[in-house]
């Protein structure tokens, strides 16, 4: 490479760097200074090189060996580096310790009396059905009640849509709904202060968490498969997480989880389950539809 | 790799019994840097491939879904139109999904490519705290900082990069442009800008991960939708950023290259390194 020779240095460069006693001094603090030069011997340039190649290389090896383990099995069999069935058991532990990690993060950031940002009507954006799996068939809403348990009283209430309506006050929010795909929307929505259903229902003293679970969910195929989530009380008692009833100041639809869904927006939207059937208090965390299936459990935004 | 010792010249002079003439060596990096340097590699490959395989869950960008196939992202486009133009390509199961089999985890992995995503997001910042430290102690962050002459400095390289190719052509001398910092205008300018766009996604990072608690983060960058857009296109400057890197360090030869493992240049003298 004749780069090299193109552009040695000045040979008075050379010696000022290399011999000045006292280099002159930087006119200020942010001034970059002049490199340290020294004279070392070839042999032990050789051998620094040879040891810090190999360290160094040693290092890459590791790096390249154990972050190829952590990709996903599908990732690394479409790549052809294996063929059959391999379980890293420590690479479930690594990953799943980022991911709790992160919840616990999400968790010091979550402020019960930080309110999300609301919008005003010319932001509202459309709401698609998300439904996962098949929309329910509508026959439910006649039918439709909402199971507590769990309660301080060790009973068991059952409510129906007009008693929700007759006995709690609605609250309007223009809110965001964001989820884990990365898509989010705008909507109008109005219901019940799940605080104010927690007041006038006491959970039992030690429950620290609520199951709440939609009988009427489908799966893919109609075939059905109830829904789940489990919601720390913390964000439950939220000024923002509603049970809501209603959206764009219609009555909800079955689309949107009739006649009474989850809206928490501190969490992302697979914790705002539709058409609540049942909501159980618990001491110790419930099991999550999608935690289930390799997503976070605390999931707050 | 120890700290780089400033070896007293007796004491070097003692292990070599023939008194062979030194070689003249200029510290350029700092291990903390060094080793930042280097793990950015696999972290930033595993935030791209994870972070396009989440990307795909719900492309920012998308057209009206087309009438035969329903598909609304260029990207699954760009796959079914190499699929059916490229030769050897035909024969591929699923064209939609091309692109993403090859630059990304691949489709339908959203819940593993978040928690390794997560993952790699945490490293990436505890890495740059490493990369901060290793400039603090090092010295080298002076050496990064913008400067006044830098957009005039910064065109005169890039006319000599343009003319390089053709002056080797002519068989003419094309004289590198002359400056006494350790790096030129456009390194300089290179090398200031990729740690900011590094900042910048750990900021939109954590603007569309916590959207709500972090949502005036989310605000300086118009908002969780704008966050999203600017987190994709960071993503390309790291891209721009590391190939004519690696182009230009490897023709500027193995001191270079070694300077980043070892920390240490022979070129003494010449400060114009890449």
């Amino acid at each position: 490479m004749n780069l090299e020779d193109e552009h040695s240095a000045p040979a008075a460069d050379k010696t000022s760097s290399a011999e000045s006693v006292s280099p002159p001094r930087p006119a200020s603090f942010f001034q970059e200074r002049p490199p340290a030069v020294m004279e070392v011997a070839p042999q032990l340039l050789r051998r620094w090189t040879r040891r810090d190649v190999l360290l160094f290389g040693m290092g890459a090896i590791a790096a390249a060996a154990g972050g190829g383990v952590l990709l996903p099995q599908s990732t690394l069999e479409r790549l052809g580096v294996i063929h059959e069935k391999k379980n890293w058991p420590k690479k479930e532990w690594l990953l799943n310790g980022a991911l709790r990690i992160d919840d616990d993060v999400a968790e010091a950031l979550y402020s019960r009396n930080r309110l999300v940002p609301t919008y005003t009507k010319s932001q509202i954006t459309p709401l698609k059905n998300n439904y996962n799996g098949a929309t329910p068939d509508p026959s439910y809403i006649p039918e439709w009640r909402l199971t507590l348990e769990g309660l301080a009283s060790g009973l068991s209430v059952s409510l129906n849509i007009r008693n929700l309506l007759a006995s709690f006050q609605l609250h309007e929010q223009i809110t965001r709904l964001v989820c884990v795909e990365g898509w989010s929307g705008i909507a109008w929505w109005a219901g019940l202060r799940f605080d104010d259903l927690l007041n006038a229902y006491r959970p039992m003293s030690q429950a620290k968490w609520a199951r709440l679970e939609s009988s009427v969910n489908l799966g893919p195929w109609g075939n059905p498969d109830p829904y789940f989530v489990s919601l720390d009380l913390s964000t439950a008692r939220h000024p923002q997480t509603l049970l809501a009833t209603h959206l764009n100041g219609k009555p909800l639809r079955v689309e949107h989880g009739a006649p009474l869904r989850l809206l928490v927006p501190v969490k992302l939207g697979l914790k705002n389950i539709k058409a609540i059937t049942r909501i159980t208090y618990t001491g110790d965390e419930p099991a999550d539809y999608w935690a289930k299936r390799g997503y976070s459990r605390y999931d707050g935004i | 790799m120890p700290p780089f010792i400033q070896l007293d010249k007796e004491q070097v002079a003692t292990s070599t019994p023939e008194c062979q003439a030194g070689v003249l060596v200029v510290r350029r990096h700092h291990l903390l840097v060094r080793c930042s340097h280097w793990l950015n590699m696999p972290i930033l490959l595993g935030l791209i491939l994870s972070g396009l395989s989440i990307y795909w869950a719900s492309p920012i960008y998308r057209h009206k879904p087309d009438p035969r196939t329903g598909n609304f992202d260029p990207l699954a486009d760009v796959g079914m139109w190499m699929c059916a133009h490229v030769p050897g390509l035909h024969q591929y199961s699923s064209p939609p999904d091309w692109v993403y089999n090859h630059i990304s985890l691949g489709p339908g992995m959203l819940a593993v490519a978040l928690r390794l995503h997560w993952l790699c997001a945490y490293l990436f910042i505890l890495n740059g705290l490493v990369f901060v430290v290793g400039l603090g102690l090092g010295g080298g962050w002076r050496s990064l900082l913008p400067r006044q002459t830098d957009l005039r400095d910064a065109l005169k390289m890039f006319r000599y990069y343009l003319g390089l190719p053709l002056a080797k052509l002519a068989r003419r001398t094309w004289p590198h442009p002359r400056f006494n910092t350790k790096y030129n205008a456009l390194q300089r300018v290179a090398y200031f800008s990729v740690p900011v766009a590094g900042l910048l996604s750990v900021f939109t990072g954590w603007s569309i991960h916590k959207p709500m608690q972090l949502h005036w983060l989310a605000a300086i960058f118009g908002g969780y939708d704008k966050a999203r857009i600017w987190h994709f296109w960071l993503m390309w400057v790291f891209v721009l950023f590391v190939v004519p890197h690696v182009i230009l360090v490897l023709a500027d030869g193995w001191d270079t290259l070694r300077s980043m493992i070892v920390g240490w240049s022979t070129r003494a003298g010449r400060s114009e390194g890449f």
